[in-house]
């Protein structure tokens, strides 16, 4: 794959896999997290697979899709990686919305998994 | 101002024992952070060489530069003279290896430029019983509107 370094080529596999599947199901994002992962989405804390999985089901549309406007990854002292994400989605009818997200990927056997991942609507940061 | 007065404090981030009140240690660790990262940023930048880890990665603007030497440079070439920062929201997490994240939502005002929206996270890790900043990403929003 190139120059990219190797953070950047786990990063950016998960983040497409990750907007991939919240776009098509959404209920099927409980295979990338862990008991002890935590959820913050709109600076409501969730932790949990199940919970988290939950949060997700449940919020209110039917669908959804993301843009990736821009993304870096970063590899971690303690061998994980950090990603953040920049981008603009829209959900059913709704105007386009900008959003943030960050997440810590961290390697438990042999598999990637998300252990921290926080989403903010942009819409509030705006004078 | 982050040195933690015990070693408990890591096994407390870590089970979720909330101490001082109704706030998680974490949090308190992540907002303590990112008050004084903002207050010396736009006061005297040169000074948050303290708040950094030896190796530590910053991604500024999509550019990557590693080690608290060239991150320092790398802000104090920012070619502003004057900034604000204004905080809009702030969201802090206990991590599986003790760390502090801390993802921050602002606007900013550089100089007589307009108001801008930005983006940054962080990662703490105690070390030598002091919470460090070991990665820093920072993107501005104006890209990001249709």
């Amino acid at each position: 794959m190139g120059d990219k370094p190797i953070w950047e080529q786990i990063g950016s596999s998960f983040v497409q896999h990750y907007y991939q599947l919240f776009d098509t199901d959404r209920t099927q994002l409980g295979a990338i997290y862990i008991d002890a992962s935590c959820l913050t989405w709109e600076g409501q804390q969730f932790q949990g697979k199940a919970a988290i999985v939950e949060k997700l089901s449940s919020l209110p549309f039917q669908k959804i899709a993301h843009s990736i406007t821009a993304q870096d990854h970063q590899p971690t002292p303690d061998s994980c990686i950090m990603s953040m994400v920049v981008g603009q989605l829209k959900a059913d009818d709704d105007p386009i919305m900008g959003f943030h997200q960050s997440f810590i990927l961290k390697n438990i056997n042999e598999a990637w998994v998300c252990t921290n991942d926080m989403f903010r609507l942009a819409i509030h940061n705006f004078g | 101002m982050f040195r933690s007065s015990d070693t408990c404090c890591v096994d407390a981030l870590a089970s979720g024992h909330r101490v001082m009140g109704d706030k998680p240690l974490w949090e308190q660790i992540g907002a303590g952070f990112v008050q004084l990262y903002y207050q010396q940023f736009d006061t005297d930048r040169v000074k948050l060489a303290d708040l950094y880890y030896d190796d530590c990665f910053m991604t500024f603007e999509g550019t990557t530069v590693r080690g608290k030497n060239d991150v320092m440079a790398k802000l104090n070439s920012l070619p502003f003279r004057s900034i604000q920062h204004i905080i809009t929201a702030q969201d802090h997490h206990p991590t599986p290896d003790n760390c502090v994240m801390s993802m921050v939502m602002g606007q900013l005002k550089a100089d007589q430029d307009q108001v801008m929206g930005f983006q940054q996270v962080f990662l703490l890790k105690n070390i030598g019983n002091k919470w460090l900043c070991t990665n820093e990403m920072f993107r501005l929003s104006l890209h990001n509107f249709a």
